[in-house]
Parts: structure tokens; C-alpha cells; sequence
């Protein structure tokens, strides 16, 4: 008797084998994040971003796991070379004569508070075609969002990674961002209130 | 007829055809068993030649007199018969999942064709199938959203929206701090500055879900989930009943209620069949990720517009993308996650 339930069970059970797991591939996966874990392959298609950024020039950044390119930034500042017109220490061109406008006049800091910032903070005194981090060393205009990262570690983090600022082109590789100053004005790096582009749908009452 | 060579899903009313009793509920792919003949079929597939006759009977009947006598009349133009004889051929095309990729050329040639005899422009359709080794997901950061609606208007623009009415496939709600995500309370048609204090930003569309409850639905398969993830609708199959609308938990759909008018110069003429070609009244249409964008490896209209980078498209596939590394490193989270629906569109803050 058991013998035969026994029989009959496992019959059971190689009908609903047979039955229920005819799958195609589509439905391997419960959810999209196992799909997404069985199928995870380096993209190598012909796909690339690189036509619609062709007319960026761009810099590599290499960090711990990290490497894609941002834009380069010392040929879209209007005046770099800065020692072209630093060429005399700071205190020197600071006594600048009546009626002369100082350069830079339309600069004004707000970012953090003056006893966290000031110009120095980030510009080089005795090399005006550097900037400098907090412990003196020189780092390249290009670069900048090595400065950056000295406070803001978290926004530096997500940058790298992706999840904070702005990927340019496309989504196929190789993967160009936009840089901190890109987005944010060193000197004033919030944004601002303003109106929307458009209005948002609006609700019209059709009947009571 | 032979199953092979069918231009078209038939209702299979009270009918179960699915034999894959699994319960992850899969809706992609075609109906490829050899199941019995429903009541159209029964009369259609009797043969090659009585169903040609058949449609060719009605065709007669249904576009009426009119496309006839002006493709065989003498004294009809040239572009007229020309025009007619692509409406018709149009008119028997088949539903595009069905198509063999000479079909999709023939197909868009003629819709080509006939926009340039109507508008005197040239228009660029693309029928580019999904790439291999690609899955498209999107991921959108709530904490940097302001609420500027450039997205919205970068969407309309790209894809041909009616200009009129305001069917937009992007949504930005403004919502209160300390509310969570209350839909019922949140600000849909705001206008002042923004971002308002004490409110945050959240934009939904179509998630392009994984498991999508809305091509279930669907009578006549004119919508469904493409390799790459994309859930796309054929327009000239949509027969504009609405299921998929209402089936839909994420108010992802939008229905043309009168016909799409865009002004001539601004037709973005870069388009896809299954994404921002011009649509006709009564069809469905929504986000198709820009299909013809995306599949072209640029991001979408709305993450290109985005001025704050709350938008981040990508492939989910590739381990070295910047929407995996968010995957993988923020707290994300998807609406209505308990549904099974699996959307590909997550949310995240900083
Ligand atoms: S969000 Fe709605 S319309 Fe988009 S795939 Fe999901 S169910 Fe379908
Ligand atoms: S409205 Fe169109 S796409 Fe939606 S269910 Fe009906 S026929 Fe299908």
C-alpha cells in the first residue's frame, strides 16, 4: 500500500516537473535584480558615447577603482594663464591706483563662512597658475575637484561612483562626467531659486 | 495559414493558453503553442488564397470606395495613387512584433514616403533592435531634484508630444517634508519658485517594469516588454482601448484623447517606430526610455535636461555603470515594490 502511494506520489511529483518547469529563458528570474545578477557582463558592444562628446576636451581622472573622463577645464577659462596678468606678488597688485578697477571685483565669496574660506583657501598667493590644497600642495586647475573633495567627501564619493552629478552624452561607454565646477560656481556653489521652465499639468474640473 | 507567418495575436477568449504555471508571470515573447482556432481564425485561416480574398473583401468595405477609385482612377495624380496605394498596403500591415525586419524597412519606408508627400519634409525613422548584452534602468535621486520641469519640456520637444493638451509623460510632484510620499497630498500643478521651502521633488513616468501588468492586459499584444527592458507600444495595432491605462499602477499611460498637433518646425524628425514618430488620436503612447535616443547609446531627452543630475539612465548589465554603482551603493528603493511589477526606475537619496 505504501509502496504504491509511494509510486504514485513520485509520479505525481515527475508530472509537475515536467508540467511546470517548461521555462523559456524569459522566466528564469523572480525578480529583476536576479536577472540582472545572472546576466552582469562588461559592456563591449559597438555602442559609444564617444561621437556625441567628440568636441570635449577631455582629462582622464584615475581613483582607487575608478577611471572615466571629465572636461578639461584650463582651456574654457577666458584668461589662464593667470600669471599673464599675475606676473607681481599679490601685496603689489592690491595698491592699485584710484580709478582703476581691481580685477576680480565682480568676484564675491559665498561659499562656506570667512572664517572656514577665503580666496586662499584654494588659489596659490606665490602661484597664481595653481591651486592648492589645504596643506600647501599644488594642484592643477584641471583637477580641481581634488580641492573639492577635501570637504566634501560624500558629494566626491557619489561622484565617482555615479550617483551625484551628471554623466554627459550617453550611457554607453567610455563615460564622460561633469566636474564640480561644471555644475557648481567655486565661488557661489548653490543653486538657486527660480521660476520652472513651464507650467506643471493642471487640474481642470470637468464635471461636479 | 500556418502559425508561422501570422501578422496578428488573436483574442483568445475563455480560453487558458498559458501552460507555463510558474507564477513569476512572464508576458514577453509571442504565443507559440499550437493552440486551437479561435472564432477570426476559424474563418480567416482556411487558406492562403480565401483569407487574401477575405481581406481584401473587407479592406474594400472598411477604407471604403474612395482609396479604390482613386488608385485605379485616370485622372488621379500620381501621388495620390501612389498615396492611396501606401495607405492600403499600410493598413494591412502587421503588428510589429511579428514583423520580419524587411516588413519593419517596407513599413517605414512608406511612412516615410507618405510624411514627405504630406509635409514635403524628409523624416528619419529608425527600426534598430534592442542590442545584445543591454538592459536599460533608470535611477533618479530624489534629494537633488528642485522641481525646474526641464525634463518635462525636453520630453515634450523630443517626443513629439501634442502641444496642445498636456499629456506629459513626466510627472513632477511637489511634496511635503516629513510626509513621505503622499501622492494623494502632493502639489501636481504647482507653479512659483522653486525649490519651495519645506518640499521635495519626485518625478514619475513609465518604470518600464520588468514584469508589466499593463502588456498583460493588452487584447492585441500591441504592447509589450522589448529585449533591452523597454516596455514599447505599436501605434497602428493600439486599438485604444485603455486596459493597459488602467491596468497600469504607476499612472504610466497616456492616451491621445484628439490628434497630436505639433507645429511643422518643431517635429523632432529623428524618430523610432516604437518611440516618438507621430502618433494618431485614440492610441496609447508613453515613456519609451527615447528609444530612439537610448538605443542610439545617448541618455533620454529628460536626463540630458536635467540641470541638477537627479537623472541617471543606464545599463543595469554592464558592472561598470554609473546606474549599477548606484544600485549597488545607495539605499535605493522602487514604488509599489510589494505588486511584483518589478519596475526598472529606482529612487535614491543622497
Ligand atoms: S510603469 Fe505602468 S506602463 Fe510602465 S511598464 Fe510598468 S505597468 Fe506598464
Ligand atoms: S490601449 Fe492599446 S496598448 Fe493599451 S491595452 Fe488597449 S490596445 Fe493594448
Amino acid at each position: 500500500m505504501t509502496a504504491k502511494i509511494k509510486v504514485i506520489t513520485q509520479f505525481i511529483v515527475v508530472c509537475l516537473f515536467t508540467i511546470s518547469c517548461k521555462h523559456s529563458d524569459e522566466h528564469k528570474y523572480h525578480t529583476v535584480i536576479d536577472k540582472i545578477e545572472a546576466n552582469t557582463v562588461e559592456y563591449k558592444g559597438e555602442i559609444s558615447s564617444d561621437i556625441y562628446n567628440e568636441t570635449i576636451k577631455k582629462v582622464e581622472v584615475i581613483d582607487s577603482d575608478f577611471k572615466f573622463l571629465i572636461p578639461e577645464r584650463k582651456s574654457q577659462i577666458v584668461s589662464y594663464k593667470c600669471s599673464e596678468c599675475h606676473s607681481q606678488p599679490l601685496e603689489k597688485l592690491k595698491e592699485h591706483k584710484v580709478g582703476e578697477k581691481a580685477a576680480h571685483w565682480n568676484i564675491k565669496l559665498n561659499h562656506a563662512g570667512p572664517e572656514t574660506m577665503n580666496c586662499t583657501t584654494c588659489h596659490n598667493k606665490n602661484d597664481f597658475d595653481h591651486l592648492q590644497s589645504l596643506t600647501n600642495s599644488s594642484i592643477d586647475f584641471n583637477f580641481s575637484y581634488k580641492l573639492c573633495s577635501q570637504c566634501h567627501q560624500k558629494e566626491f564619493k557619489d561622484w565617482k561612483g555615479g550617483a551625484h552629478g551628471k554623466q554627459l552624452g550617453g550611457w554607453a561607454p567610455p563615460r564622460l562626467s561633469n566636474t564640480c565646477v561644471n555644475c557648481h560656481n567655486p565661488h557661489n556653489p548653490k543653486f538657486e531659486k527660480r521660476w520652472p521652465v513651464r507650467f506643471n499639468t493642471t487640474v481642470e474640473k470637468e464635471r461636479e | 495559414m500556418s502559425e508561422t507567418n501570422k501578422k496578428w495575436y488573436s483574442l483568445n477568449l475563455n480560453r487558458s493558453k498559458k501552460s507555463e504555471s510558474c507564477g513569476c508571470g512572464s508576458n514577453s515573447g509571442g504565443c507559440n503553442s499550437d493552440k486551437p482556432k479561435d472564432g477570426f481564425d476559424q474563418i480567416m485561416d482556411i487558406s492562403m488564397s480565401r483569407r487574401t480574398a477575405f481581406t481584401k473583401i473587407t479592406a474594400g468595405l472598411l477604407i471604403g470606395a474612395g482609396a479604390v477609385s482613386s488608385s485605379c482612377s485616370i485622372i488621379g495624380s500620381d501621388e495620390s495613387k501612389e498615396k492611396s496605394a501606401m495607405e492600403w498596403e499600410e493598413y494591412f500591415k502587421g503588428n510589429y512584433k511579428l514583423m520580419t525586419d524587411e516588413e519593419k524597412d517596407k513599413s517605414i519606408n512608406r511612412l516615410v514616403r507618405s510624411y514627405e508627400l504630406n509635409h514635403g519634409k524628409k523624416i528619419n525613422i529608425s527600426s534598430k533592435n534592442a542590442e545584445e548584452n543591454v538592459l536599460f534602468g533608470y535611477a533618479f535621486n530624489i534629494s537633488k531634484c528642485q522641481g525646474y520641469m526641464d525634463c518635462v519640456n525636453a520630453c515634450v520637444e523630443e517626443n513629439n508630444q501634442d502641444r496642445t493638451s498636456e499629456m506629459q509623460y513626466i510627472r513632477i510632484h511637489e511634496m511635503k517634508d516629513g510626509k513621505g510620499f503622499n501622492f494623494e497630498e502632493a502639489d501636481d500643478n504647482y507653479y512659483h519658485e522653486v525649490p519651495a521651502d519645506g518640499h521635495f521633488y519626485m518625478g514619475t513616468q513609465c518604470f518600464h517594469c520588468d514584469n508589466p501588468p499593463c502588456v498583460e492586459v493588452c487584447p492585441v499584444q500591441a504592447t509589450w516588454k522589448e529585449k533591452d527592458g523597454i516596455v514599447v507600444i505599436d501605434y497602428d495595432w493600439c486599438i485604444g482601448c485603455r486596459y493597459c491605462m488602467a491596468a497600469c499602477p504607476y499612472d504610466g499611460r497616456r492616451f491621445n484623447w484628439k490628434t497630436p498637433e505639433v507645429p511643422e518646425e518643431e517635429v523632432n524628425k529623428n524618430q523610432h517606430y516604437l518611440g516618438n514618430r507621430l502618433r494618431k488620436k485614440g492610441v496609447m503612447e508613453k515613456c519609451t526610455f527615447c528609444i530612439q535616443r537610448s538605443r542610439e547609446g545617448k541618455n533620454p531627452a529628460c536626463v540630458e535636461a536635467c540641470p541638477t543630475g537627479s537623472r541617471t539612465f543606464g545599463n543595469l548589465l554592464d558592472p561598470n555603470s554609473t546606474i549599477r554603482w548606484i544600485l549597488d551603493n545607495k539605499k535605493v528603493f522602487r514604488l509599489k515594490e510589494d505588486l511584483g511589477t518589478e519596475p526598472k526606475f529606482w529612487y535614491y537619496m543622497d
